[in-house]
């Protein structure tokens, strides 16, 4: 199997957290013999590649970070670029990934994805749907390695059944909503640890000013 | 203060749009994004964690932000596409992280960043065929997501057919 994957987020693929899940899922489908060739869309200069291997092509994944509750404004763009219908028919599926860690997060955007295709002409392969990548780019290469990692297994799933529409793939989601003993524990976490790490990292990076600075009103 | 953000390309909505913003209270501001140079966010972070609220393209949305920033409504206007608004539509939105600050928090059970500013009340107004209850969601998330409520999403109706 051949597959096309497209990287819809617009942060540069050297530093794209997108592009390291991919990485990870691709050596999975290689792993059971399948090939794949990858654009991405945070240069511009890929677009018109992108495109036509999308046209030519019968398997394509869009990779994507969630973008203020759902895609990015940069690949509804190109999205717009492309043909609604189709002369080769095609499997379209994607790769959802965002920030925050929970399931909850995705599912407008997943919604979105899920009615794409069809508009498209093109068939529906499933939605990969896994949150917590805020942190990838930022993390030790050990710890990024670690969190891509599980895309692994996701990359030889798809290679073996072609879709994302899977119960290991459903499952790969973790949970919907910290239960509330947790959210308690994790929200103190965030108040007295986490948040001051985010201050410490922030300075470490020649940010002068603190995290919650206003910037267009009087901080006094 | 209320801030309306119109992205259509087109003005053939103008006089329903006029109708709708004189009903949103007496402090009103219309901005008219079409022409204006507005770029996609980049994802660079540099509003979170390297110049707090202040965004790295230099570009017209910042003259945007520094309204929002003492705002308490925000209504999108937008086209749509494929159910959902379009390019342009999101583009503004997704430039609003200034709105927010790193720090993370539970709000309403969910992980939220912190507000910068005051609660921001989001609403959507929107042309051609949008999926009405999906563009409803999205409008309760992004809302929720600025410490705000959601202001609804409302179809523009346009000129009846023939007539
Ligand atoms: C403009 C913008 C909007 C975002 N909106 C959300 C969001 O609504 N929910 C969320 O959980 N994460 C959100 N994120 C976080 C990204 O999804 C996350 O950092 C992702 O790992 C970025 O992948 P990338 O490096 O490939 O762009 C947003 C990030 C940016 C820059």
């Amino acid at each position: 199997m051949h597959i096309v994957i497209i990287n819809g987020s617009p942060r540069v693929k050297q530093f794209s957290n997108t592009d390291k899940i991919i990485q990870s899922f691709a050596t999975g489908l290689e792993e059971d013999g399948s090939t794949y060739e990858l654009y991405s869309l945070s240069d511009r200069k890929e677009w018109d590649a992108a495109r036509e291997a999308y046209i030519a092509n019968d398997n394509i994944i869009i990779a994507m970070p969630l973008y203020v509750e759902c895609v990015p404004s940069l690949l509804l763009e190109f999205l717009d670029t492309l043909p609604t219908k189709r002369t080769k028919p095609a499997q379209l599926s994607f790769i959802l990934h965002s920030g925050f860690d929970e399931g909850f997060q995705l599912r407008l955007g997943e919604r979105f994805l899920r009615a794409l295709p069809a508009q498209l002409g093109c068939t529906y392969g499933g939605c990969l749907v896994k949150g917590g990548t805020f942190t990838i780019r930022t993390s030790k290469p050990q710890d990024a390695e670690k969190m891509t990692k599980p895309y692994q297994a996701m990359g030889r799933l798809f290679a073996q059944r072609g879709t994302f529409i899977t119960k290991e793939a459903a499952k790969f989601t973790g949970p919907e909503q910290y239960p509330w003993l947790l959210r308690l524990i994790v929200g103190l976490l965030l108040k007295k640890v986490v948040n001051n790490k985010f201050e410490r990292f922030a300075q470490g990076c020649g940010c002068v000013r603190p995290l919650d600075y206003k910037a267009y009103q009087d901080n006094s | 203060m209320t801030i309306v953000l119109n992205t259509l390309e087109t003005n053939d909505h103008d006089d329903e749009i006029a109708t709708l913003v004189s009903n949103m209270g007496n402090e009103v501001e219309m901005i008219k994004t079409s022409g204006m140079n507005i770029s996609h966010c980049m994802g660079c972070n540099h509003c979170f964690l390297k110049t707090p609220g202040v965004c790295a393209i230099k570009d017209d949305y910042e003259q945007i932000l520094r309204k929002l920033a003492g705002a308490q409504n925000l209504w999108l206007i937008s086209d749509t596409r494929f159910g959902f608004i379009d390019y342009r539509g999101k583009r503004v939105m997704d430039r609003i992280l200034p709105m927010l600050n790193m720090n993370i928090e539970f709000r309403n059970g969910r992980m939220r960043h912190s507000i910068r500013y005051a609660p921001l009340n989001v609403g959507l107004i929107y042309k051609g065929h949008g999926v009405q209850d999906m563009l409803e969601e999205w409008c309760e998330r992004t809302s929720d997501n600025l410490g705000g409520h959601s202001l609804g999403a409302t179809a523009l109706m346009g000129r009846k057919e023939g007539a």
